[in-house]
């Protein structure tokens, strides 16, 4: 019996495991190898240097720039994604006015509907979002100036990703339409199978629709909120930061370096100047970000669950 | 807002490149079908199609078939390593893929698996297995001890229980995150870029940044957005129809 | 229950015997596996096993191609598309008809390139281009490249009595020196670079292009009146105005000029020609006559606007009649001229130009057939390939000639006409080869676009980048070059 379950837990995890191990564990420890060495990624060869790449990171204005940015990105775009999204899956769940000999708790008009359309970015590869999204910030042509004149703005023309003010927002707010559609899904379901009684209830004792978001819905929903936010962070710090900064932005990474990440950085050092050891070592320090933000999240978390 | 934008890429796509420029609002004057052909030929995207199809219909099925045995035997089994393993999946959804595309070059390469459909396919499995175990070892967790446990006793193996009784369980699971695979692996592009440069197995998102890249030279914005819609139709297509199925999986997994 | 299993019977068996065999299968690959996870990551491929044999040097065959041994090209599909090297190809294939090219065009040189470089199995020609440029110097100092004297000593494509090297234009072989007499690059192109505008817009302005900067300004001003901006450029990507901002630096203080600022002398920024050109084009950003919104254009959106009459003058180099022909108006009258210069106390001439070869191509050292390589190249550099370029890309290569009987399109004539004014007054600035992150990212980026977006005065904007330069000369990372 015993004998048996341990056979059965090698042979069902062997197969899965081996091909993580391969794929994924080993070249990533590979990798960490690499940023002790001088290698340039266009010649196999190469010799070992020490921490020479980490004390060269320290040193380096534009990787603290790009370490600046993709914080900023972690932070804050779970925030604003979460909460948008919050707000709209309540609307559509919960948030819609009692109708006569209807159920006390329903969703807007169309609820449904919403439901497909604010999944339709998600589907959309983040490469296409970011093509579509710079045409459309093209401040001579691009669809969001013309509205701007269209609606008697003249003065009112931005130069987008032009303006090291503003582009990095403007990289964000892409980030943010493209991600938040999931997170409706996602809390929409919770929210379907939180039962009605409980928000019954608290709409008797008085409750208003804010109250009973604070009270019922987000403490029942924190778990798969804050994963959610782990997810996202992790998101907004790798694949998705790069590919809207690499298609939008100045340079790309400008203008000024003002929207600089550092997977981009990674991308440059390893695809551009032919330092790929030195991509590496600030591939090490995204990873150790990463990381840390999702045990910074998931401690946080388990504190402000308590409060409630 | 959500829907303008994928609208107006629709419409640019049936414009000619002058009118794309001079008056991006405005709808198109005739409709340049002309673009669309354009962008099917040059851009070979036929070919690319049924690469795309194929790797991602293969990398789907194993990744749910491996997904689903790690997970299941994480969620239900007590050993030594249990959580060491289980977290070092998790991990894996921390690691930028990008900083190990270089060694997983050469791993995949000393395999002879480079240039290959079926050595692509193993490679979005692994990569896709981190969020599928994440995923599906919540779901097993939620699945009820007492039908397993009845199988065993009338003498099931431990793997006879697993496909027979657990999986057939786990369906509404093993769709929604089947679907979150699909989506990702359809639009990946990075794996694809190094381990597979050769042009005759390029698959869609290849296809469409070599539109991208090359009309950033041409200047054919038209043929571009028509290829551009042309690979987003089927991801749509394929959302809208496995919708209710999507919410539902999410309804029943994610929440616990 | 029971039912249900039984159902189920059938698939379960194929289900676990498909994973029986899965797994074996994974094991067969994993027993390699794992004695290579001992060994060395990155060891390459084993580099001189199966290199083709030379074959026979004849007359017709001077660089002694094996014509049985396979050949591999790979095309940088950008600007000038891939049918002139298809065609090309299709010469090759029929000198060596026992041979297919294995005939490739990418965008992504690097991610495509780079690793077969680590493995050793290169392709035997690379058109190095485009964004993902693989970095030559790193290429070259690691011993990747084959030296290509013995193309450009061999006799040439049209004319046994002729090397190569004499038939290409001044300046081609030195371009592809980095440092002593190996020529590791070809660069097959030849790029004219300067100021281009629509000679029909001139004319409605009832205006010659200016030759100094006070009848630029009054060019400008008189645009402006009509509702037309004077200069636009490809804003996100500011390197582009260095195209007519280093060569008038060059009019205006002389050759050496521009040689210190390649060479990251200390001070090469601080020149009063510098302050002066700098100086120069911020007055065409405060006197609002750049077009609005140009810093958030890239360089299709800004050429388009140009294209479309809403901007005069644009700085770009002598692809843009290829990459901007579906926008272009038939009558627009494409021209370019060398750089507005300040008076008549500059050092060079107006006509004084920035042309330079561009699209370079190499031959990796670790190349299985690196004489066929050469062989395509020198192919390519015959005058009837080198007219089949120019007539369906719009541009120049670097055979010199090549334009007789031959109909020449707009931009195409301008470009020669003004070559021919130049004459000997050719500018060659290195930065853009040499110092990629430095011209692209710190001068393009941070310190021009900065300056032509009004963030930065020209004193902010040079001290910033005397700044790059001198941290780039400092820093042990990067291979340094300096003019011969």
């Amino acid at each position: 019996m015993q004998h048996g379950k341990y056979r059965f837990i090698v042979g069902f995890l062997a197969l899965p495991l081996g091909l993580y191990a391969l794929f994924v564990v080993w070249p990533f420890i590979q990798s960490i190898y690499y940023s002790f060495t001088d290698w340039t990624g266009l010649s196999p060869e190469f010799k070992m240097v020490g921490f020479d790449n980490y004390s060269r990171m320290l040193d380096d204005e534009i990787f603290w720039k790009s370490l600046q940015h993709s914080l900023l990105f972690a932070l804050l775009l779970p925030v604003v994604t979460i909460g948008l999204a919050l707000f709209f899956a309540f609307m559509i769940n919960v948030g819609g006015r009692k109708r006569k000999n209807g159920p006390v708790i329903t969703g807007v008009r169309g609820s449904s509907f919403y439901k497909i359309v604010y999944f339709f970015p998600q589907v959309l590869s983040i490469a296409i979002v970011a093509l579509l999204f710079a045409f459309a910030y093209n401040p001579d042509s691009g669809a969001i100036n013309s509205i701007l004149r269209g609606i008697g703005l003249d003065n009112v023309q931005p130069l987008w990703l032009g303006d090291p003010d503003l582009a990095l927002w403007a990289v964000m707010a892409v980030l943010v339409w493209s991600t938040v559609g999931f997170f409706v899904v996602l809390f929409s379901a919770g929210m379907a199978s939180i039962p009605a009684e409980m928000y019954e209830a608290a709409l008797l004792d008085g409750a208003n629709r804010v109250t009973t978001f604070f009270r019922i819905t987000l403490p029942l929903l924190w778990d798969t909120v804050q994963s959610g936010w782990v997810y996202m962070g992790i998101l907004a710090l790798g694949a998705e930061s790069f590919a809207v900064v690499q298609i939008m932005t100045t340079g790309p990474g400008g203008p000024d370096y003002s929207t600089t990440v550092m997977v981009l950085y990674v991308y440059q050092k390893a695809f551009r100047d032919g330092q790929a050891a030195y991509a590496t070592t600030i591939g090490v320090a995204l990873l150790v970000v990463t990381l840390a933000f999702a045990a910074v999240v998931m401690r946080l978390g388990r504190r402000e669950r308590l409060e409630y | 807002m959500v829907v303008m934008p994928l609208l107006w890429a629709v419409m640019t796509s049936f414009k000619d490149d002058k009118s794309i420029f001079s008056s991006p609002w405005s709808l198109p004057d005739s409709l340049h079908f002309d673009n669309w052909s354009r962008a099917w030929t040059e851009a070979n995207m036929s070919d690319y199609f049924l690469n795309t199809v194929l790797v991602v219909g293969g990398s789907l099925i194993g990744t749910l078939v491996l997904g689903s045995m790690a997970a299941y035997v994480l969620a239900r089994f007590d050993f030594p390593g249990n959580r060491f393993i289980y977290y070092l999946f998790i991990g894996g959804m921390s690691f930028p893929i990008m900083l190990a595309l270089v060694p997983l070059f050469y791993v995949v390469n000393n395999m002879g698996l480079l240039n290959t459909i079926h050595g692509l396919i193993l490679v979005y499995i692994a990569y896709s297995l981190p969020f599928t175990v994440f995923f599906l070892t919540a779901f097993f967790r939620t699945l009820p001890t007492s039908i397993a446990e009845a199988a065993f006793v009338d003498g099931a193996s431990h793997s006879r229980t697993f496909f027979q009784i657990m999986l057939p369980m786990a369906k509404p699971g093993l769709v929604s995150v089947g679907i979150f695979n699909f989506l990702g692996q359809w639009n990946q592009y990075m794996l694809p870029t190094v381990l597979n440069t050769d042009p005759d197995k390029r698959v869609l998102t290849q296809g469409l940044v070599q539109l991208a890249v090359s009309q950033g030279y041409k200047g054919d914005w038209s043929g571009l957005f028509a290829g551009l819609v042309m690979a987003m139709l089927p991801v749509l297509a394929a959302y809208i129809i496995f919708q209710r199925q999507v919410v539902q999986g999410l309804t029943a997994g994610a929440l616990k | 229950m029971g039912s249900t299993s039984a159902e189920n019977h059938g698939t379960e068996g194929v289900g676990r015997r498909d994973l029986i065999k899965r797994s074996a299968a994974l094991g067969l690959i994993s027993v390699p596996t794992m004695s290579f996870l001992s060994a060395c990551a990155s060891s390459g491929g084993d580099d001189s096993g199966d290199k083709a044999k030379a074959g026979k040097k004849t007359a017709k065959n001077p660089l002694g191609v094996n014509d049985t041994a396979g050949m591999e090209f790979v095309l940088f599909d950008g600007g000038f598309g891939k049918e002139y090297a298809e065609d090309a190809v299709k010469i090759y294939e029929k000198n060596f008809p026992k041979v297919k090219v294995k005939f490739s065009a990418t965008q992504k040189i690097q991610s495509a390139l780079q690793p077969r470089f680590n493995q050793g199995t290169p392709p035997d020609l690379i058109d190095n281009s485009g964004a993902e440029q693989m970095d030559m110097g790193v290429l070259s100092s690691k011993n990747q490249l084959t030296d290509l004297t013995p193309l450009l000593d061999a006799p040439s494509y049209d004319d046994p009595g002729k090397k190569v090297r004499d038939t290409l234009r001044p300046g081609i072989v030195e371009m592809g020196q980095l440092d002593g007499d190996p020529v590791w690059i070809l660069y097959y192109a030849y790029t004219v670079y300067g100021v281009w505008y629509s000679q029909k817009a001139l004319d409605s302005l009832d205006e010659q292009y200016p030759e100094t900067w006070d009848q630029m300004l009054a060019v400008c001003e008189k645009a402006k009146k009509k509702g037309m901006a004077g200069w636009t450029y490809a804003g996100k990507y500011p390197y582009y105005l260095p195209f007519s901002l280093y060569p008038m630096i060059g009019k205006v203080g002389g050759r050496e000029v521009l040689d210190a600022i390649d060479n990251l002398e200390p001070n090469a920024w601080k020149h009063p020609a510098v302050k002066a050109c700098f100086d120069a084009y911020y007055e065409l950003f405060k006197k609002g006559y750049v077009l609005k919104g140009t810093p958030g254009l890239d360089h299709i959106q800004s050429q388009t606007a140009w294209a479309e009459g809403k901007a005069l003058f644009i700085p770009n180099g002598s692809w843009v009649e290829n990459e901007s022909a579906n926008v272009i108006p038939k009558d627009f009258g494409l021209a370019v001229s060398a750089p507005t210069g300040l008076d008549s106390s500059d050092k060079m001439p107006f006509g004084t130009i920035w042309a330079s070869g561009g699209e370079p191509f190499i031959v990796p050292s670790k190349a299985k057939n690196a004489a066929g390589g050469m062989e395509q190249l020198r192919i390519m550099l015959s005058e009837a390939s080198s007219k089949n370029f120019t007539s369906k890309v719009k541009s120049l290569t670097a055979y010199n000639g090549g334009t007789d009987g031959i109909a020449l399109t707009p931009g195409l004539k301008s470009g020669v006409a003004a070559l021919d004014k130049a004459g000997e007054n050719v500018l060659n600035p290195r930065m853009q080869d040499w110092y990629v992150q430095l011209q692209k990212e710190k001068i393009g980026v941070s310190g021009l676009g900065e300056m032509m977006a009004g963030r930065l005065t020209p004193a902010e904007a040079i001290k910033k980048i005397q700044g790059f330069a001198d941290e780039t000369a400092k820093d042990s990372s990067i291979k340094h070059y300096k003019h011969q």
